[in-house]
């Protein structure tokens, strides 16, 4: 459970970030739907664990927050990506496509050296 | 970086709750509306789209809940939370508040107390530039251990040694200085050191400089460094006075510096004069106490056998010497000296004391944590975990012990000043002891490890009883904690034990300065004063100038109203000797291989033995006829004629003192006295000569620092202006310093021993009223809980005197078996005291006796409140109150 949670949370973080990037300032439940939306019915998770997940970025100082109002007149808390959020996401990006790359050589099928 | 700025929002947002909670809730509530709209858009019915967003999000309070974890300190906020109550729960029952921090702060203020007197003498580095460095030096050969050098070691080693950087030489003269010029004469503490003595230890002056190389040469000018208190006080904080001169001992010294005002090397140094030395002759005495910096790198072992190479140069020099060997000490070893021991003995013990704090407050808690028992068993029926359980009984009992540990931090400011007042000479290094930052954190530490430990025991307790089986004992007083009462007993058994350990300790020390306070000094030491007088070397040059001054002295003082006797002595009672010398009976050659014994002389007027009331035994006493040069005569102590002349009569035997030669003068021995002591009041007799001071062998040289020694029926305070307007109606540069009754003189010698009584003698009073009033809190909270069955048994027909014997038997056992644990300990422990005893044994019997008992009664006493309490008992009232 607490590992699974872990790999969760970091993906989670990177998915977040790369959200931003993609719609620019958005608020929590944009984040969740999107995130939902683009991953398809592969990532069925709470809503909920979005929130923590949020307020660690932003005491990372990756992405900040404030109170706006949406498309439908409501009242909505926005978060946007802050400069050293840009930086963080290439470099997550980037060390999660080296990561991506290894295995997928590993799991490869019949390219094992003879 | 970004984990240091996260941790810190975090900390901060235990500051700001309340607006974030309100943020929280609008955030989840706009995400929930948002997603309910989606839904209704989508065509759910409102109560499914509600339904639907919620079960999506994941419940709306774990939501929160993982938020606030991951927003806050959660483990942080639960501790302010636990301490938040516990200072609620303390401020509920202050009277066991004050009861326990009092308690604890009696304990950790003594320790604290104690703790700054040894981190000042002991651990504190000296306040030197890089001080482990600084050595001493010592010859070490067949007749001492740690010999002082003579000029011709010194001068080799300062010439030719390569281990240390800088050697310096000290005359460990504790006299002073005659200051004239600046006021009327005064004796000014102070000693000569040579050119490298600064270079040595590292010090600057703040103002001038140090001694140049030149200066330690004879023929060089005669400089004086000052303290920065002499130099407020005699130079008017003046910074021309630096070049000016002043007159010590009738010479002038040219003032060259001024030292900073926290330095200090050895006790009350206010000068600091160059000390020139004479290329030697010989190589006795032996008079400079020698110290060094080593170079870096450089071992002490490597250095003493660097320096004992030398040594034997010196001896082949000076074959008729000593072939001794040099021995390097730290510095810091030889100015703590050996207080370290006592000190350790004292902390020990005081630990002791602590200790018995801490199983009061342990008691205390436990009868409170006893009537508890049902809060925590609800709790914990509720959900609450064992470790959060514990973790809030050990927060009440630190809280407490942190109060204490305040409380006690302000009774050990007025303990070190105490000790430093009742102590002055007792302890080195006096002026480093303070309350420091080590001093602070050593406080902190046994705070928190005090309060760790009394908590822990009730914690555990608690906590690890079953919910049911305490709510279920906590409905049935009578027979409620079984295994408190036991746990209850062995904590008194252990004060017991521990108040015994203390107590024995104190009565050994105790009853060691009531025997040297009974020792017979040998003399009558009422209406007795004594003073020091210098005669400056220039206008004191030869014997006539120097009898005749001490002649028309002690006439003037001896006319004076009220006045009985007067004389001078070299030495005196009943620890001042200043000189031993060998001795060679005629007849006897020394046996080779072995050097003559060395036995204490001491010049003295004719007057001497009349002045202090030491009798006659035998022959007869000096007299103005022996002023007569032909003449040698001495008078030698009952000691003296047992030991050396056992079957023969000493009187008319001849005998020489100092180096042997038979060419030289021998003395005869006219008289034997009473013995008297020199050498301290623990001591054994010592054979003691006294020649008179006009002797020719010894004027005018040795004779030039005397004591005066008046009997007089008037006040002290007259005597002293008596003496010193005598002295300065014949010579207007005379200072007399060092002034003293004679009883004064007996109450310092023993100093030492009473500051080690009074402090145990302290510790062992708090030990016992600890004791007490833990045996007396346990006693009166088992009556109280035994109400109903003591109700049963009156009931049934007990008899009262029957109920107080039994409260009182159960009491004094638990002090007894206390005692008798105690006592093993003690018997192991105080074999380390053996060192610190005089005229009693380690093993003392009535001592350890008398403690016993003492203990015993005190526990009978404190048992007996609650046992007539328990006799009292209503039956009725005691029965229906269940």
């Amino acid at each position: 459970m607490g590992e699974r949670a872990d790999v969760w949370q970091g993906t989670l973080a990177l998915m977040v970030l790369k959200t931003l990037q993609a719609l620019g300032p958005l608020h929590g439940y944009g984040i969740a739907r999107r995130i939902e939306q683009t991953s398809g019915d592969l990532l069925a998770v709470n809503y909920g664990t979005l929130y923590p997940a949020l307020l660690k970025l932003e005491q990372e100082g990756y992405i900040a927050s404030e109170w706006g109002t949406s498309d439908n007149n409501r009242k909505a808390k926005y978060y946007k990506l802050t400069r050293a959020g840009r930086k963080q996401l290439d470099k997550e990006a980037r060390e999660w496509e080296q990561t991506t790359e290894i295995l997928a050589r590993f799991l490869a099928p019949g390219k094992e050296s003879a | 970086m970004r984990l240091v700025r996260s941790w810190v929002l975090r900390l901060g947002e235990l500051f700001r709750k309340e607006r974030r909670e309100k943020d929280l809730a609008a955030e989840i509530e706009s995400h929930l509306q948002m997603h309910i709209e989606d839904n209704l858009r989508m065509g759910m019915s409102p109560e499914i789209a509600r339904r639907e967003a919620l079960t999506k999000l994941g419940g709306i309070e774990q939501t929160k809940e993982n938020y606030r974890d991951r927003r806050g300190l959660p483990l942080l906020e639960t501790i302010l939370q636990d301490v938040r109550s516990a200072c609620r729960m303390l401020g509920k029952s202050p009277g066991f508040t004050a009861a326990a921090v009092l308690t604890l702060a009696l304990g950790i203020g003594a320790n604290t107390a104690i703790f700054s007197v040894v981190n000042g003498v002991m651990l504190k580095p000296l306040p030197y530039r890089q001080p482990e460095r600084l050595m001493s030096l010592f010859l070490h050969g067949r007749g001492t251990d740690r010999g002082v050098m003579g000029v011709a070691d010194f001068m080799a080693l300062d010439e030719r040694q390569g281990a240390f950087e800088h050697v310096a030489a000290i005359s460990p003269s504790t006299i002073g200085f005659t200051l004239t010029g600046l006021g009327s004469p005064q004796m000014i503490p102070g000693t000569s050191v040579t050119s490298d003595f600064f270079s040595v230890l590292g010090v600057q002056p703040v103002l001038g400089r140090a001694f140049l190389p030149a200066e330690g040469q004879i023929g060089g000018n005669l400089s004086v460094l000052v303290s920065h208190h002499f130099w407020e006080q005699f130079l008017r904080a003046d910074p021309a006075a630096v070049g000016s001169s002043i007159k010590l001992d009738g010479k002038s010294y040219a003032v060259i510096g001024v030292l900073p005002w926290d330095f200090h090397f050895g006790p009350h140094n206010e000068l600091w004069p160059i000390l020139q030395l004479q290329p030697a002759k010989q190589r006795p005495p032996y008079w400079l106490l020698t110290v060094g910096r080593l170079k870096p790198g450089i071992s002490e072992t490597q250095a003493a056998a660097d320096a004992s190479l030398i040594a034997k140069q010196v001896h082949e020099q000076f074959p008729l010497s000593d072939d001794s060997s040099t021995m390097v000490v730290p510095l810091k070893d030889l100015l703590v000296g050996d207080t370290s021991e006592a000190l350790l003995i004292l902390l020990v013990a005081v630990g002791f004391v602590l200790l018995i704090a801490v199983v009061n407050v342990a008691n205390l808690h436990l009868s409170r944590s006893g009537s508890r028992i049902r809060e925590f068993a609800i709790r914990s029926a509720l959900g609450a975990g064992r470790g959060r359980l514990i973790c809030q009984l050990l927060t009440e009992s630190v809280v407490l012990a942190v109060l204490g540990g305040l409380f006690g931090l302000a009774l050990a400011y007025g303990g070190v000043r105490t000790i430093l007042a009742l102590s002055p000479d007792v302890l080195p290094r006096m002026e480093e002891i303070t309350v420091d930052g080590r001093v602070l954190s050593f406080t902190a530490m046994i705070a928190i490890v005090t309060g760790i430990v009394f908590g822990l025991v009730p914690a555990l307790r608690c906590a690890g009883l079953p919910p049911g089986r305490s709510l279920k004992e906590g409905s049935r007083t009578a027979t409620s904690g079984r295994s408190a009462g036991r746990l209850h007993g062995a904590l008194v058994v252990a004060e017991f034990s521990l108040a015994l350990v203390v107590l024995t300790g104190a009565g050994l020390l105790i009853r060691t300065l009531s025997h040297l306070q009974s020792v017979n000094p040998g003399f009558n030491s009422s209406h007795m004063v004594t003073a020091l007088l210098t005669l400056p070397r220039e206008r004191y040059a030869n014997a006539p100038q120097v009898t005749s001054i001490y002649q028309q002295l002690l006439e003037r003082v001896k006319i004076s109203p009220g006045v009985e006797a007067a004389s001078i002595t070299m030495s005196l009672p009943p620890n001042l000797l200043e000189l031993t010398n060998p001795f060679h009976p005629e007849g006897k050659p020394d046996t080779p291989g072995q050097p003559a014994p060395a036995i204490g002389e001491i010049p003295v007027g004719t007057e001497y033995f009349a002045t202090l009331g030491i009798p006659l035994f035998r022959g007869r006493l000096f007299s103005d006829q022996d002023r007569s040069p032909a003449t040698h005569v001495l008078v030698i102590n009952e000691n003296m004629a047992r030991r050396y002349f056992p079957d023969q009569d000493p009187l008319g035997t001849r005998v020489q003192t100092g180096e042997y030669n038979p060419k030289g003068d021998w003395y005869t021995i006219v008289g034997v006295v009473g013995n008297v002591k020199y050498q301290g009041l623990g001591e054994k007799d010592q054979p003691t000569m006294y020649v008179p001071y006009f002797d020719s062998g010894w004027c005018p040289w040795f004779v030039r620092e005397m004591y005066v020694v008046v009997r007089s029926a008037s006040a002290p305070e007259k005597v002293v202006s008596v003496l010193q307007s005598a002295a300065l109606s014949l010579d207007n540069q005379l200072a007399i310093a060092h002034v003293r009754t004679m009883d004064q003189l007996l109450y310092e010698s023993v100093a030492g021993s009473r500051f080690r009584a009074v402090l145990f003698g302290v510790f062992a009073a708090l030990a016992l009223v600890l004791a007490m009033i833990g045996i007396y809190g346990v006693m009166a909270y088992s009556v109280s809980q035994r109400t109903h069955e003591i109700g049963i048994r009156i009931a049934l027909g007990a008899h009262r005197t029957n109920i107080l014997q039994t409260i009182l038997r159960e009491g004094a056992s638990l002090a007894l078996l206390g005692v008798a644990i105690g006592f093993v300990v003690a018997l192991a422990l105080s074999r380390t005291l053996a060192g610190l005893l005089f005229g009693v044994q380690a093993t003392d019997r009535m001592t350890f006796a008398e403690v016993a008992a003492l203990l015993l009664c005190v526990a009978l006493a404190a048992c007996y409140l609650p046992a007539r309490r328990a006799t009292r008992v209503d039956p009725m009232v005691a029965l229906r109150y269940e």
